[in-house]
């Protein structure tokens, strides 16, 4: 089997967007008191053929030979409090800490990928 | 790759959230600290102080095609609380009117201390959401080690 280093770019991907939707996530806590404001996420539409992988769950992250679009949208948030507020403070931290995990995998996919071509660079040990 | 953002950035918005909630903590003391105040600077008893928050671009997200959705906070505004002040009836006070009657801030410390807990747990809520960033990052240094 040939090393697929296509994989790697992948997971660059899945890095890049984990680290950007951290980035809204933490603008939604950070909004935690501001009167009318609405919870935002960031999704990654795919628009594959048949032969790539589906994308069919929210974690999921298209195939590089996709369009890689990012879309921001209303997340919907909680009830909405008196002052017009619909953060939830557990959701956002739920997502925050999902999204964390996704992005330490990808980043242990990376790791592990080097170290099989690491090991078929050297000398076997 | 160009057009993207950095963790500075994530943490940058962390930040402002911190900031915010911690002007919130300084005037819910400071309106607890007056809350027997009768002669305010301008004349009249204190008023008690409400701190206006509205969410903000933010610079490090700027030229990204998702620059909208990155929200920051910011103190737009430190509003007085227009409701009349507290009256009790002290005829002895220097500060009573012809009545008998002084005017109390229009402070209620339960209020102060309710809003005291929020900003505090609002603050912790962004000290997490920091260390998930530096924790993110930690992670794309240990790659290939």
């Amino acid at each position: 089997m040939a090393l697929d280093l296509s994989t790697i770019d992948s997971l660059e991907a899945a890095l890049t967007y984990h680290r950007e939707r951290h980035t809204v996530l933490a603008g939604n806590v950070a909004n935690l008191d501001t009167p009318g404001f609405r919870p935002l996420d960031l999704a990654r539409p795919h628009e594959g053929s048949a032969s790539q992988l589906a994308v069919d769950a929210p974690g999921h992250i298209a195939s590089v030979e996709s369009p890689q679009v990012v879309t921001s949208f209303d997340d919907g948030g909680g009830l909405q409090g008196a002052d017009g507020n619909a953060v939830s403070l557990e959701r956002e931290l739920a997502k925050i800490d999902a999204n964390r995990a996704r992005y330490a995998t990808a980043a242990e996919l990376v790791s592990r990928r080097l170290a099989m071509l690491r090991y078929a660079a050297g000398d076997g040990t | 790759m160009s057009n993207t953002m950095d963790f500075f950035t994530a943490m940058e918005v962390s930040a402002s959230g911190l900031a915010a909630e911690r002007t919130r903590m300084n005037v819910a003391a400071s309106n607890l600290a007056n809350a027997q105040t009768t002669q305010a600077a301008g004349g009249g008893p204190y008023k008690r102080k409400d701190v206006v928050l509205s969410s903000t671009d933010v610079p490090g997200a700027a030229g990204t095609p998702f620059a909208q959705a990155v929200r920051g906070v910011a103190v737009s505004q430190i509003s007085q609380d227009a409701s009349p002040p507290r009256l009790e009836y002290d005829p002895g006070h220097p500060q009573a009117n012809a009545q008998g009657y002084v005017a109390y801030p229009n402070v209620n410390p339960v209020e102060e201390m309710v809003d005291m807990i929020t900003a505090s747990r609002a603050y912790e809520a962004g000290i997490t959401t920091m260390s998930t960033a530096v924790n993110m990052a930690e992670r794309a240094l240990g790659i290939g080690k």
